[in-house]
């Protein structure tokens, strides 16, 4: 390996990149654009669940029932509805996404030690979206009951229910999406660089025939895979440092564990996923060929790594098929270090597996990439 | 290899793709300074020769030694003592013409040697005027020009050149020739494709590849000697070349300028008010084919 070679390509790929008009802004904006989609746009905490209400009792009880479930900014009643159909009219519209009925004469019933039902509509069409609503109303029902159990306690009229539940969230407690999400979102990003950027670039020279060009030199391969890398490498990591610093600044996203530690994951993965573009771009002939290529790799990585969607609930065989997905390993090992402070003593599983799939690719990568034409 | 003057020696070389035989059997040799011409129409098999000779294509069978390497056997080591300019000039669009030549030199060399090469090459490509200016802006010539220098920025004892005067106009077409016959002069042996056949004259020495084979080797003169015995040229007044093929005696006609061009057999009359003619390599490369073309009929 001679360095002087290796510093040339690099050198070369650095000023194109440089004066690429289009892929410099890219590399700028699309990692800081994504971090801030993500952050708000996927959100699994919501807010502001429309609500109508068909209110036939129109009592003390019934306006603190309301206040409950506006406590928090979880619902805001939109409409008042006179009858069941508009109830139901409203929410066919979505105009309102729950419907509650609460029925006449619920002070008295209440006072006479009655149970009472509250109907509640919910549009199921989305399940995550129903699940939330049920545990809204569920948990404003709950306040409302607890302070009615309370009332009647100091009258003597009733016991306090015999079990309650206190959760406590940790490592995020105020259930903040947006630190959930980061970690997931810095391994998007370095998949994406890495991968796809790393792809284009040996596939470019393929493309527009500089390829024959560079062969028919005394350049080494892995002279020209790493100075080709390096450049991304850089890229990346100052990609990544990026994003770390705006969701620790707009999104308030905990740094609790080494720091050191995170740079050596984000080093171990960038380096896999570097590797995996150049395995991509050694078989692809176009640049088309090279981006459904590391789709191939990409796509799966997203949903399969337990960034959407928790592994957890995923079928057996899907199950398995995640301990492929290197963003897995990445993501486990970022949100250990990242949300719960957590070291190597750990997280050595994850770190063990991120080696496994570096080496291997590294390799499976040297091994791709010939010097000769066919 | 010192006293060694061929620097070429292509033994029975041959490439398959696939059932496509692209390269048949072709020896030659490319002596020190000489300058080679590979003549061959779109298709002949000159880029599959100059880039199995390059070392970046293996042979099906047969074996060729650059500057003393195989390229079976060693092509690293012919790669290390080539120079190569593809077909297209292969210059990076966004990188300035010395930001091109550095890259392309540091693949040979290091430290000072590589940048006096840069300089060097400049120079003697009359480059210095356009070093800072970026090669896609450059026009079709002077990419061309950059990309030679690039090609022989290391100062190869081989170089081949594969169509480099394509699309150019004539003017840099015959800069291009200039710039490949200095660098001749200094030693350098260059094996140049070309399908034009005012070009093939330019060259010591001419091959007339024709569907993957050899079917012609010698100096432009000894090519067109071979040519006028077999055959006679001679020019008619006329402006109708129809009314000559398939006459008894003529191989073939056709027109230039106010006249027709005819070829006879040796035996086949001159006719009435015919003026002869001296064969030309436009005349050698049409004939030589029209054998092969014969032959492979039978």
């Amino acid at each position: 390996m001679r360095w002087s070679r290796v510093r040339a390509v690099a050198k070369k790929e650095m000023l194109e990149l440089r004066r690429d008009p289009i892929l410099l802004r890219v590399i700028r904006v699309l990692p800081v654009a994504m971090l801030l989609l993500f952050g708000y746009a996927v959100n699994f905490n919501l807010k502001h669940i429309p609500l109508a209400l068909l209110d036939r009792a129109d009592d003390r009880i019934s306006r603190t029932l309301v206040r409950e479930l506006e406590k928090d900014d979880k619902f805001e009643v939109v409409a008042r509805a006179e009858s069941e159909e508009e109830l139901k009219r409203l929410i066919d519209r979505q105009q309102a996404r729950v419907g509650l009925v609460v029925p006449a004469g619920l002070l008295e019933r209440i006072r006479a030690g009655k149970g009472v039902r509250l109907r509640a509509l919910v549009d199921g069409s989305d399940p995550t979206f129903a699940f939330q609503v049920q545990v809204g109303l569920q948990k404003a029902v709950g306040r409302l009951n607890a302070r009615l159990v309370a009332a009647r306690m100091l009258a003597g009229e009733a016991q306090p229910l015999p079990l309650a539940l206190e959760p406590e969230l940790l490592y995020n407690p105020e259930a903040n999406t947006a630190a959930f999400m980061v970690p997931g979102i810095v391994g998007i990003i370095l998949t994406q660089i890495a991968v796809i950027l790393t792809g284009l670039a040996i596939v470019r020279e393929k493309e527009t025939r500089m390829l024959e060009s560079l062969i028919a030199t005394p350049v080494r391969p892995g002279e020209l895979v790493v100075g080709k890398v390096l450049p991304y490498l850089v890229i990346a990591f100052a990609d990544t440092l990026l994003v770390l610093w705006v969701g620790y600044v707009v999104f308030a996203v905990p740094m609790r564990g080494s720091l050191v530690l995170l740079l050596l994951l984000i080093f171990l993965f960038v380096l896999g996923s570097l590797a995996v573009g150049i395995v991509v771009s050694a078989r692809a002939r176009t640049q088309i060929q090279a981006i459904f290529g590391t789709l191939v790799y990409y796509l799966p990585s997203i949903f399969l790594s337990g960034l959407f969607f928790p592994i957890e609930g995923m079928p057996r065989v899907l199950q398995a098929v995640t301990y492929l997905i290197p963003l897995r390993y990445f993501l486990e090992a970022a949100r250990g270090v990242m949300l719960r402070g957590v070291g190597l003593d750990v997280l050595y599983a994850p770190f063990a597996a991120l080696v496994v799939f570096t080496a291997l690719m590294l390799a499976l990568a040297t091994m791709s990439f010939r010097k000769r034409l066919l | 290899m010192s006293g060694d003057r061929t620097k070429v020696r292509a033994k029975g070389l041959e490439r398959r793709f696939g059932h496509l035989l692209a390269v048949a059997g072709v020896s030659f040799e490319v002596y020190e300074g000489e300058v080679f011409g590979l003549l061959g129409p779109n298709g002949a098999g000159k880029t599959t020769l100059v880039r199995m000779l390059s070392g970046v294509l293996t042979p099906t069978t047969g074996d060729a030694t650059v500057d003393g390497a195989s390229v079976v056997r060693e092509p690293e080591r012919v790669k290390a003592r080539i120079g190569y300019a593809t077909q297209e000039a292969s210059v990076y669009p966004f990188l300035t013409v010395r930001e091109n030549l550095e890259f392309r030199a540091a693949m040979y060399l290091e430290g000072p040697p590589a940048l006096d090469a840069v300089e060097d090459a400049l120079a003697r490509f009359d480059l210095g005027g356009v070093a800072d200016r970026r090669a896609g802006e450059l026009s079709g010539g002077w990419r061309q020009r950059l990309s030679l220098a690039q090609a022989v920025v290391h100062r190869p004892r081989v170089a081949f050149l594969d169509e480099p005067t394509t699309g150019l106009d004539p003017l840099a077409r015959r800069a291009v020739w200039d710039l490949v016959y200095a660098e001749a002069a200094r030693g350098m042996s260059a094996l140049v494709t070309t399908h034009y056949m005012d070009e093939a004259e330019r060259c010591h020495r001419v091959g007339l590849i024709y569907g993957g084979r050899r079917v012609a080797l010698g100096t432009p003169q000894e090519l067109k000697a071979a040519v006028a015995a077999r055959y006679r040229f001679y020019r008619v007044p006329g402006a109708d070349p129809a009314d000559w093929r398939g006459r008894a005696g003529v191989v073939d006609a056709w027109q230039r300028g106010g006249a027709v061009r005819i070829v006879l057999e040796p035996d086949a009359p001159a006719p009435a008010n015919a003026t002869p003619e001296e064969p030309t390599m436009e005349d050698v490369f049409v004939l030589k084919i029209r054998e092969e073309d014969a032959h492979a009929l039978v």
